[in-house]
């Protein structure tokens, strides 16, 4: 009877050990909903990828909290002309292995980018560098096709890797088993689907991470990340809901920290079919939506409305652009004066789910002032790309949103949304606006910001009168965060964690 | 009880072919693979996958061609991993099978004896409340009853870990889940077949010639009880493959499921038909296992 | 002449047997209250299913955003007007539940169908024709069974599409094989009795043979299926929602709501546990009602 009881104790006390462990105080865990691929930086371009690549290698820029370009591999950097970029390299950074990074690691590292045989998804990034030449051990030079305004923005997340270890491991060990580079953490273990474990690297030339163990763990389900973070399984998840953002804020052991990110908002129309290729009924929907009750009613307050899709924090913004105001009345004019006094029925798809309440909104706004929209959900998946591709080309419009790959410049949505040219794959079927191609390729074909900014500033007067989209949001980023940790959301949608502090 | 085992193979055999079949037929009903493997292509580039994946051959050709890489284990390489589908499904089986198995015993060990004392002890108060928690289990969503279990064991009173996988203590939630999902089945079953054993003459003559309840049951009923549940087993472990995925889903656990289900959402053809293919062949070899069984038990029953 | 007297009294034995079995069927029925609980809830999701536009009380599409996430009258903060309170557009759950027994009644109900069609033509020619048909048949069914049925239909539903019309036909594709083999399993038992050699003595067509022989012979064994069947696809409908390929429709199904609603379970617990119960009661009666039913109808069990 002894026994049992010492056996039950133990067995209780087993069953207890494993509870502990994320609330190790040198330890954090973040959740993310999955892992990428590989953890070679270089061979995916997903947003749970880059967010494990960051805290492991180190770019030749960085950008700080206020998302100013920062020294990182680089210490320097200048444009010599049009298509030469010149940057100093940082002296004496070892990577994880104990090598010396040197200028020919950085060349490696765009070569096996810019290599197409070996299909890297981020080759459409920096396809327009054509030469990486080394002038001496400690400066490179950047050569471009053409002039390429947008290279810095591509230096910030671009991982430098260390040849000899890469060529010698080859490119499948080295995404696998074998990342080596010189960022904060340095590899332990990748178990698939379940957790990445990383350790604080002791030689890294910031200093140590305040963190000895970082973990990132792929947690599907968001009703288990959240569970998690309220036990303390994880100190940190991504993508809270608006809705939950309270519920985590009021519980004693999380905190919730926002930040407004690029990813914007809209309802891209068909051009091509009516009614949506008037241009009143575009204009009569931009004023039907009432964007400020969605933000405040359906997103916590955490959104902006914008005047049109370029976001405020993007190189380009013109402020002297207002939105549309919510205005119901002219909205039924516009729309009588289109020729559809008694309203016209439309169907808008949407793949969302998250923002799935938002969507109905949307449709039920339209349809009080005689747009009378059906909201068609999609779940995300080979379906919806199949539609996209089929009737989804003429359809009356669907809801998007465009997260800039985390470039702040206007190229990166004014090309892929309103541009006809391949690269441009929304623009393709859905919006034609006369002269727009050629004004959007003038502004990428010069260095010169002003130049570039007064070309843009014209293009969003442009295209808030043309109103190719319902202009609707900017959207923030929301983390939930374990009180046992200190850290702040950034406008990137980066988790830098060498700032993350633990809190006494 | 050779010729039955070869005859079993040759089935097993076939069968296998017919899995192949259906497993490449996925691919063949989503018209062109290769438009919505890369929808943002030029023209030019899909052509030259189509020609590289041998999608322009004849659907025949394709299919032998599957059939036979599928028996040397070669499905290609996922799209998404770049690396052999075969080694991504490989490297996560052990878990589910482990996951599977797990909630397998946990319902025979809890099904087995609530169904012999529910026949025994019928109409009782006890066998009652069986009825009812036999019914209640099998009529909730599988992941109804996960995140229920997890409200409660794991953040409610915290005596569980919520997910992952890194201790037996991360599989007790999930086998518990997925065994709700098959005891109840089970139970009903040895129920039944145990009263219905109990009702049977031999039994009753052993009960009239003194023989202890208790070894009445154990000895005679229990046997026979045991043969419906293994082919029960046999056939439905496949459906129970179906509930690991989304068991796996809610906890966060590294198994084959969930890799075939993002296999599916992206499109990464070699690996659902790597998994698919798999999974499907575990549970023909399930089902050849208990057929073999179930000839092993059956002349048991014909001696008595 | 001859052969007419022969023949005649075999069917008339089985018309007897047949309405004692059912006054039997009716008493046992009866006798148990689950069955009748079991019952009176299968009433209820049909009449609601069926009356849904007449009793529920707002439409169930009908959003307000001043009205998201109020819980039930009972609780605090609670609206008489929104019994089961309202889900994240400010939607009434109790018109969305009624309205979405529709939905899960007609996807349960319209994949059986699609199972019992196909399983039962299949069953019966296996069973009746044998040889070849047969062995090429039941490997079919050993091929359907070997795949984890949740998956495949997973797979097909991502390739062909969500929507109402390919839910029911990929779960109808992957659950027929039980009629299949209960069918030929109950055709292989009657080919031996009396009354079917008698009548193929007489010269019957086998499609005579099939409709007022096999047939009503094997009906009990297929009504039983069929409800555990409806149950299975209405979860299963519920699983797919969960992982994402659901109905994709605006109109709600359970499955749908509960999939869509789980993520607020900790701090709206009415959003996903409504649809639950909903579904489980549903099932649960089904389950009852097919359970009892089998009892009844097997004369076995006492």
């Amino acid at each position: 009877m002894k026994r049992w009881r010492l056996f039950l104790v133990l067995f209780l006390a087993t069953l207890l050990i494993p509870l502990g462990a994320a609330a190790q105080k040198d330890t954090l865990v973040v959740a993310l909903v999955s892992h990428a691929p590989t953890i070679d930086p270089h061979f995916h371009f997903e947003r749970v990828g880059i967010l494990v690549n960051i805290n492991m290698f180190d770019s030749l820029l960085h950008k700080n909290k206020r998302l100013e370009y920062e020294p990182s591999l680089a210490t320097s950097w200048k444009a010599l002309n049009d298509t030469t970029w010149e940057f100093k390299l940082r002296k004496g950074v070892k990577f994880h292995n104990g090598e010396v990074m040197t200028a020919e690691d950085v060349k490696f590292s765009f070569d096996r980018v810019l290599d197409p045989a070996k299909k890297s998804p981020q080759y459409g990034n920096i396809r327009a560098i054509k030469e990486v030449r080394i002038v001496d051990p400690e400066t490179i030079h950047l050569i471009t096709d053409r002039p390429f305004p947008l290279l810095l923005e591509r230096m910030v997340f671009f991982p430098i890797v260390p040849k000899k270890h890469v060529e010698k491991v080859g490119d499948q060990v080295f995404g696998i088993s074998q990342p080596v580079g010189t960022g904060p953490w340095k590899f332990v273990e990748w178990k698939r689907d379940q957790h990445i474990k990383l350790e604080a690297f002791d030689g890294h030339w910031r200093g140590r991470p305040a963190f000895k163990h970082l973990i990132i763990r792929a947690v599907p389900e968001v009703s288990t990340q959240v569970a998690e973070l309220k036990t303390g399984g994880v100190d940190l998840i991504r993508n809270v809901s608006s809705d939950l953002v309270p519920d985590l804020k009021a519980h004693p052991q999380t905190y919730v920290s926002t930040a407004p990110i690029l990813r914007t908002h809209y309802i891209e129309f068909d051009m091509r079919h009516p009614p949506f290729d008037k241009k009143l009924v575009r204009q009569a929907a931009n004023y039907a939506v009432d964007k400020q009750t969605i933000i405040q009613k359906l997103m916590a307050g955490l959104g902006r409305q914008v005047a049109t899709t370029v976001h405020p924090a993007a190189f380009g913004h013109d402020p002297s652009v207002t939105p549309y105001p919510y205005d119901p009345k002219k909205a039924r004019e516009l729309l009588a004066q289109a020729g559809y006094p008694n309203g016209v029925d439309v169907t808008i798809h949407s793949a969302f789910v998250e923002f799935r309440p938002v969507f109905e909104a949307i449709c039920q706004m339209l349809t009080e002032v005689g747009i009378r929209a059906t909201p068609k959900p999609w779940d995300p998946g080979p379906a919806y790309n199949k539609f996209l591709q089929g009737e989804g080309k003429a359809t009356h419009g669907y809801y998007g949103s465009w997260g800039y790959y985390s470039v702040f410049d206007a190229d990166a949505i004014l090309h892929p949304l309103y541009h006809t040219e391949p690269g441009g794959w929304i623009g393709k079927w859905y919006t034609r606006i006369e002269g727009l191609d050629g004004m959007i390729d003038e502004a990428r074909s010069t260095v010169d910001q002003a130049k570039r900014k007064r070309i843009y500033a014209q293009i969003q007067r442009y295209i808030k009168e043309e109103a190719p989209n319902i202009f609707l949001f900017h959207q923030f980023d929301t983390l939930g965060v374990s009180k046992k940790v200190e850290y702040e959301a950034r406008g990137d949608e980066w988790l830098w964690l060498f700032d993350a502090k633990p809190k006494r | 009880m050779t010729t039955l085992l070869l005859r079993r193979a040759i089935r097993v055999l076939v069968v296998c072919v017919g899995v192949s079949l259906i497993t490449f037929g996925i691919l063949q009903l989503s018209g062109d693979p290769v438009a919505l493997m890369m929808p943002e292509a030029p023209e030019a580039d899909r052509a030259k996958l189509r020609e590289a994946m041998g999608f322009n051959d004849p659907v025949a050709l394709q299919f032998v061609r599957f059939v036979g890489n599928s028996i040397r284990g070669e499905f290609g390489k996922s799209f998404y991993y770049r690396a052999p589908a075969l080694d991504l499904v490989l490297e996560r089986m052990p878990t589910t099978l482990t996951l599977t198995v797990l909630a397998l015993g946990l319902a025979v060990l809890v099904s087995i004896p609530a169904g012999i004392y529910s026949a025994v002890y019928r109409y009782s108060l006890l066998d009652q409340i069986v009825t009812v928690v036999v019914f209640l289990g099998q009529s909730m969503p599988v992941f109804w009853t996960g995140i229920m279990l997890m409200l409660l064991f794991a953040v409610q009173w915290r005596l569980l870990p919520v997910s992952g996988w890194e201790g037996w203590q991360f599989m007790i939630l999930p086998a518990v889940t997925l065994g709700t999902f098959q005891a109840p089945l089970l139970l009903r079953i040895v129920r039944s077949s145990m009263l219905e054993v109990l009702g049977l003459d031999y039994v009753r003559t052993a009960r009239s010639k003194g023989v202890s309840e208790w070894i009445v049951i154990c000895r005679h009923a229990l046997v026979n009880a045991a043969l419906p549940v293994v082919t029960v087993t046999g056939l439905q472990f496949g459906i129970l493959l179906g509930g690991a995925v989304i068991t796996e889903t809610v906890f966060a656990v590294p198994g084959v499921g969930r890799l075939i289900v993002r296999a599916i959402l992206q499109l990464d053809f070699p690996v659902v038909q790597a998994g698919v293919f798999l999974l499907a062949m575990i549970v023909v070899t399930v089902n050849f296992v208990v057929d073999v069984l179930y000839a092993y038990l059956n002349p048991q029953i014909r001696v008595r | 002449m001859d052969a007419q007297t022969l023949a005649q009294p075999a069917p008339a034995t089985v018309e007897v047997g047949r309405a004692a079995a059912r006054s039997r069927v009716y008493r046992k029925l009866v006798r148990h209250p689950m069955t009748i609980v079991g019952g009176l809830i299968l009433l209820v999701v049909f009449g609601s299913a069926v009356l849904a536009p007449l009793v529920a009380p707002h439409d169930p599409a009908k959003q307000s955003l001043i009205r998201r996430f109020t819980p039930p009258y009972w609780a605090k903060g609670g609206d008489v007007r929104f019994a089961l309170g309202t889900d994240q557009v400010g939607r009434d759950i109790l018109s969305r539940i009624l309205h979405g027994a529709r939905i899960s009644l007609l996807v349960g109900v319209c994949a059986v169908t699609v199972s019992l069609v196909v399983g039962v033509t299949l069953g019966l020619f296996s069973g009746f024709l044998g040889g070849w048909v047969d062995t090429v048949v039941m490997t079919v069914v050993d091929v359907t069974l070997s795949f984890p049925q949740l998956l495949l239909a997973l797979a097909f539903v991502a390739v062909l599409g969500p929507g109402l019309g390919n839910i029911i036909l990929v779960l109808g594709l992957t659950g027929w094989e039980r009629y299949a083999r209960v069918v030929r399993a109950e055709v292989l038992a009657l080919r031996e009795k009396d009354f079917v050699e008698a009548a193929r003595a007489v010269g019957a067509g086998p499609l005579r043979m099939l409709s007022r022989h096999l047939l009503p012979n094997t009906f009990s064994s297929i009504i039983v299926l069929s409800t555990l069947q409806v149950a299975q696809a209405i979860l299963q409908e519920a699983a797919l929602s969960f992982l994402g390929l659901g109905t994709g429709s605006a109109y709600p199904t359970w499955g749908q709501m509960i999939a869509l609603g789980r993520d607020f379970v900790t701090v709206a617990w009415w959003l996903p546990t409504f649809p639950g119960l909903a579904i489980l009661l549903t099932v649960l009666a089904i389950n009852l009602v097919g359970d009892r039913l089998r009892d009844a109808l097997d004369p076995r069990a006492t």
